[in-house]
């Protein structure tokens, strides 16, 4: 099966900033790819560019083959596009919003009204199609954003956060849609920060970092690279005051993070760090509640990648004048 | 070939309309497209009429113009920056359409607001207060291109990137007001001395008072084919500029 889209050499400059730098990627027709990467790595900018909104200072990318700068209205008539936000027309009704979609497309009146009603009763809104946009509720418009995206029955399909910011709800609904478009034969370029929601959903993923590819890879093979972050997650019944100090001093436990009600304990050894909590609890008269060894997450892999450290997310509260922010992590030097 | 190229016209054209179309639905009753469109010269005008001994007659090619000048290149200005903050602009973007069918969707919204709002005084002149349009061949003129090259104007100034009507609308106002004052709106140009008449020659507003004179009867100091001269002229410059400069902000972007 060819590509559907491939980067080549993709990259950015504003006056001197590289946001995005020879970036090269190919994803394959009928894949969900993900595109995964800390505020402003060059997300966007990727995006912005695969899809004709700006243009690379350097590179090419194509689409279905067509080159997206010389090409472009081939090429852009093979995608559909949900940028970070609806952007829908709020003063239009949900009807007018699809059939000026189907106009921007030239589609056909008939054509263009059957593929309308068919996209507002398969998103639950057909009943709603005449009110005007700007009363519904955020993820009433994502809905239609989505269907917007979807009117010329494009073969790819760029979403860019789609379920940012939405309820649990409307977070089901589209993952459930995106699977099913997939099923159908769409390929998916999802932009995300939900690294779970990756894990779950894609058949591949790209991890960008100052605008560079860090890696692309299969979730599960990208896991498998980082084994070394194994872990035991552990609850207790009453948590001591001072445990994360005392738990990270275990032997073999390299780091230790406290995840709400629970601790988890980083090591190369789940075993001796299990025996080792044991009798941390029996010698502390604690009554052990969970206890799990966790493999490797996605998550994992994009903070060892793109070198994300938990102290960062606490030095932001310091900035803003909240010095007094608790550490919920320690760390000590590798035993 | 010939086909192909023919259905590639026709899509940019199709789609072009539909821009428009879906302008005038969307943005002709926004509070900037009245306030700056409407009021705006109508307010003008009446500060520079009321108290003046002139037959009201003569002052409506005047109201025409100011009308034709203000609500035709204030479409532009209000549109763009709105969607540019909504990010509805970047549809657009992300159709498979020309930068330049966008363009001229917008344009056309323009055309159709300036001409549709500066029709009013023609007719309300018509049927109340018994004015005549003495060359329609002048008035079509007047409307048509004076229409285009103020739209052309407005979207001209809104590849400014700003994303407020107000940061687009601010430096228009700069341009507009100005030519107000060496347009023969206010002083007729005969009255003028000469070198102030060669400035009023460069002022396209100057070719829209001459020539909505001219249709009811009126004199017009240049001529009425160097008015239809000088303001295709400009709709020409505005509208090359505007796609320019559109196309430079694309490639910043």
């Amino acid at each position: 099966m060819g590509s559907a889209i491939e980067a080549i050499n993709l990259t950015k400059y504003y006056d001197d900033l590289l946001a995005v730098d020879h970036v090269n990627f190919e994803v394959e027709q009928g894949e969900i790819f993900g595109f995964l990467g800390p505020n402003g790595a060059g997300k966007t900018t990727t995006i912005r560019m695969l899809t004709g909104i700006s243009r690379p200072t350097e590179g090419t990318a194509t689409i279905i083959g067509y080159d997206i700068q010389r090409r472009s209205v081939s090429a852009k008539e093979q995608m559909g596009i949900v940028p970070d936000v609806s952007n829908v027309y709020k003063d239009l009704s949900a009807w007018d919003n699809l059939v000026f979609t189907g106009k921007l497309y030239d589609m056909p009146k008939a054509l263009r009204e059957s593929r309308a009603e068919e996209l507002l009763k398969m998103f639950g809104l057909y009943e709603r199609r005449k009110e005007k946009v700007k009363g519904f509720s955020r993820g009433m418009k994502r809905r239609i954003c989505i269907a917007m995206a979807l009117m010329n029955r494009s073969h790819i399909l760029f979403l860019d956060e789609p379920t940012s910011g939405l309820d649990v709800q409307s977070v089901l609904i589209i993952r459930d849609l995106i699977r099913k478009l997939n099923q159908q034969g769409l390929t998916i370029f999802l932009t995300t920060h939900n690294i779970e929601e990756a894990s779950q959903m894609c058949d591949r993923v790209a991890i960008i970092n100052h605008g560079k590819i860090a890696t692309i890879d299969t979730p599960e093979k990208l896991k498998r690279t980082v084994e070394s972050l194994q872990s035991v997650e552990v609850a207790f019944e009453a948590t001591p005051q001072n445990a994360l100090k005392e738990l990270e001093e275990l032997p073999q436990v390299s780091e230790a993070v406290k995840q709400g009600d629970k601790f988890r304990l980083f090591t190369r050894d789940p075993s001796s760090v299990l025996a080792s909590t044991w009798n941390y609890a029996q010698n502390n008269n604690l009554k052990l509640i969970t206890v799990n060894t966790v493999g490797p997450s996605l998550e994992d892999v994009f903070v060892k990648l793109t070198g994300i450290k938990p102290a960062t997310a606490e030095e932001e509260p310091e900035k803003m004048g909240h010095g007094k922010a608790q550490k919920m992590t320690g760390r000590k030097e590798q035993q | 070939m010939k086909d192909v190229h023919s259905s590639h016209l026709g899509r940019e054209i199709r789609v072009a309309w539909a821009i428009a179309v879906k302008d005038m639905r969307t943005y002709y009753t926004q509070p900037p497209s009245i306030m700056f469109g409407i009021l705006f010269p109508f307010s003008l005008f009446l500060s520079f009429s009321i108290g003046r001994n002139l037959p009201l007659v003569t002052q409506i090619p005047i109201l025409v113009s100011q009308t034709l000048f203000f609500a035709s290149s204030s479409i532009g200005p209000v549109v763009i920056p709105i969607e540019r903050a909504d990010q509805t602009f970047d549809r657009f973007l992300t159709s498979p359409v020309s930068l330049l069918a966008i363009l001229m969707g917008k344009t056309l919204g323009g055309i159709i607001y300036g001409a549709g709002i500066s029709i009013i005084p023609v007719l309300v002149g018509i049927v109340f207060f018994g004015s005549q349009i003495t060359n329609l061949g002048a008035l079509i003129a007047c409307f048509a291109l004076s229409s285009l090259a103020f739209s052309a104007l407005g979207i001209m100034f809104a590849s400014i990137p700003g994303q407020t009507v107000g940061q687009v609308m601010m430096p228009l106002n700069f341009v507009r007001i100005p030519l107000l004052f060496i347009s023969g709106v206010f002083t007729p140009i005969r009255e003028l001395p000469t070198w102030m008449q060669a400035v009023t020659m460069l002022s396209p507003l100057t070719h829209t008072v001459e020539l909505a004179r001219y249709s009811s009867g009126g004199e017009t100091f240049f001529g009425p084919l160097v008015n239809i001269a000088v303001l295709t002229f400009y709709a020409a410059i505005f509208l090359f500029m505007g796609i320019r400069f559109h196309t430079m902000n694309q490639r910043k972007e």
